[in-house]
């Protein structure tokens, strides 16, 4: 048969619908993986325990919701700044110390860290897997052919509009261009006077900031329960990776890349399966392109 | 001989005392410490293998773990066959996922080897969570016991003995690399690889075979542990926390020394064991809790004793010779 004949409206529809849940995921993904990227590409640590601050934030959501029935999407400009600090406080305790020392120190710290956050959760609050549950999860918008539902939009936006904030806030403020210059040339930048150990601190804390926003926003949509961070951290390695660790833009498009891996998978596949596509995609970009798909080749066998 | 010895007394204490425990206690939760103190000592052994001495650091080794003890358990109640040839396939099969994580490593320094084992592990988790037809999916697999040494049956003491075995081989296979010319040579890799190279050692081929030893022995203690626990499950054999312990008990014993993760093995279950007997009344509090207190000691370790607990005994002999 002809392939254009193939083609009729309701496949049309499919694929609207396909690409709508990709853009909508993605734009979700890239706030969760932006904070990554940020930390990595500035302080050239790989944080193993970004998924428990979003876990953390999930847990800020429920709660906000179950005692003082607070909505998430405002729930999240309070969790911005609590997590900013809780950032600066956990840089202080855990990553200053190790910040000059070998991957495998760093590695091994933060390995650490979430295994004690993940269990603090735990012990905390239990196992148990519990939902937020707003009125808008339930209502249902339509345009065209194609329905999504009012949580999904809104937290893709928020997500979006954070997202392009904090690359307008890295491209055009002071604070931004010291950062990046901390992130191209160490010595460089403390031989012009940057104190990178002030850059780091705030490099660990709107990284946190970035990632415990994500969860109060991915709340409503997935169950929260102490080890949630993990499906979310893994999804936004191979985000950065795609994308080339410590490129934001890049971490955009590696998040839309993701989640339309993702959503054709489910949609083909089965929902079961889906998370093992973008694993396959991720070994493949580290056989293939370890610098990410538009990154400089070489980054990878630099060890920075 | 008698020279390697005496400088291995406290590999000799180690390895002798829990030779000589089973004929002297007949306790069945102390010996079962035992056989898990051993155990989780072999498999951080078989973890430093590729992390400690040849530096390929992963957190994905609990794919090797896993497919150990699903060849061991699959082959038992699939194909009714015995636990051994279960062991062998496992270890061909984890040779092969070897060489292929260990090809990664060619490509990949640090962190970015350190992910790609996470998300191998994933994988095989996802895939063998899936497949239900052959693997029973989520569900796992209870492995029968019967009793005898062709099916792994063993009591107390026969399992102290079978777990010291491995450990011992383990043992023996990083005393090689730190004797060997090998292993000075994976030692010129681990320390500068582009100097290695300059020099002319098979930078390559090393690593990627260090990578695949270290997979070999990790599965045979897979398969071990499945018949000696009998029941596997996929979210407990390819977890990341599973990694993570073997990494664990090599880093607090000592990386890249060879009584090392015997140490650290011996500190963390110990711990584990006294706290599981604390917090007995307290249901999901014992799990939480123990694992906040291995996760602090593992940041604390790295920052403050990176060396671990070989280092410190090192250091103190040092100094005393130096005194006298």
């Amino acid at each position: 048969m002809d392939p254009a004949a193939r083609l009729g409206p309701a496949q049309i529809s499919v694929l609207a619908q396909l690409v709508v849940s990709t853009v909508l995921l993605g734009g979700i993904y890239a706030l969760i993986s932006v904070g990554l990227t940020l930390i990595f590409g500035i302080m050239r640590v790989v944080n193993f325990a970004h998924g428990e601050f979003l876990m953390l934030g999930m847990y800020l959501a429920f709660w906000a919701f179950l005692v003082f029935t607070a909505d998430p999407y405002f729930v999240v400009f309070v969790a911005i700044p609590l997590f900013f600090v809780v950032g600066l406080v956990v840089y202080a305790l855990v990553m200053r110390g190790v910040i000059h020392a070998s991957h495998n120190v760093q590695i091994f710290t933060t390995v650490g860290l979430s295994t004690v956050l993940q269990n603090v959760a735990l012990v905390a609050w239990s196992g148990d897997f519990r939902f937020v549950r707003p009125w808008h999860l339930s209502t249902v918008l339509r345009a065209g052919a194609t329905t999504f539902n009012l949580s999904q939009v809104v937290a893709s936006l928020i997500a979006a509009a954070l997202t392009l904030a904090l690359v307008a806030f890295m491209k055009w403020t002071h604070a931004g261009r010291v950062m990046r210059a901390t992130a191209q040339d160490r010595d460089a930048a403390t031989l012009m006077g940057i104190d990178t150990d002030r850059v780091y601190r705030l490099t660990f804390a709107i990284g946190i900031a970035a990632v415990g926003a994500a969860g109060v926003l991915v709340a409503p949509l997935y169950a929260v329960y102490p080890t949630a961070g993990l499906q979310f951290v893994l999804l936004s390695y191979v985000v950065v990776v795609l994308g080339g660790l410590g490129d934001m833009l890049g971490a955009l498009i590696g998040s839309l890349i993701v989640a339309a891996v993702e959503v054709a998978g489910s949609y083909f596949f089965g929902v079961a399966w889906k998370e093992i596509f973008y694993f396959i995609l991720f070994i493949l970009v580290l056989v293939f392109r370890p610098a990410g798909l538009f990154g400089q080749r070489g980054a990878e066998t630099l060890g920075v | 001989m008698g020279a390697l010895l005496r400088s291995r007394r406290g590999a000799v204490v180690f390895f002798g005392l829990a030779a000589l425990t089973p004929i002297v206690v007949r306790d069945a939760y102390f010996l079962d410490s035992l056989v898990l103190i051993l155990l989780w000592g072999a498999l951080s052994a078989a973890w430093n293998v590729a992390g400690g001495y040849a530096g390929q650091v992963s957190i994905g080794h609990a794919s090797f773990f896993g497919i150990g003890a699903y060849s061991a358990a699959l082959m038992v109640t699939r194909f009714g066959r015995g636990p051994w040839l279960g062991l062998l396939v496992g270890v061909v099969l984890s040779i092969g996922a070897g060489l292929i994580i260990g090809f990664l490593s060619n490509r990949l320094k640090g962190p970015y080897f350190a992910l790609s084992t996470i998300a191998f592990s994933q994988v095989l988790l996802i895939g063998v969570s899936r497949w239900r037809g052959f693997t029973a999916g989520g569900e796992g697999i209870p492995v029968p016991f019967r009793p005898g040494f062709a099916t792994l049956g063993l009591g107390h003491a026969g399992w102290v003995y079978m777990a010291l075995s491995v450990a011992l081989v383990c043992y023996a296979v990083e005393v090689y690399l730190e004797r060997s010319r090998v292993g000075y040579q994976l030692a010129g890799v681990r320390e500068d690889e582009d100097a290695a190279e300059a020099l002319g050692i098979p930078t390559r081929k090393l690593k990627v075979g260090a990578v695949a030893l270290s997979a070999a022995l990790t599965s045979v203690c897979g398969s071990l542990w499945a018949q000696y626990v009998g029941f596997v499950d996929p979210t407990y054999v390819f977890s990341v926390d599973l990694s993570v312990r073997f990494a664990l008990n090599a880093i607090i014993g000592g990386m890249g020394t060879a009584l090392g993760p015997f140490l650290g093995s011996l500190l963390i279950t110990s711990l584990e064991t006294y706290l599981r007997a604390t917090f007995a009344g307290v249901k999901a509090g014992f799990t939480g809790i123990y694992l906040i207190i291995y996760g602090t000691a593992l940041i604390l370790v790295v920052r403050f004793v990176p060396d671990g607990l070989a280092g410190i005994a090192s250091r103190i002999r040092w100094m005393r010779r130096a005194h006298a």
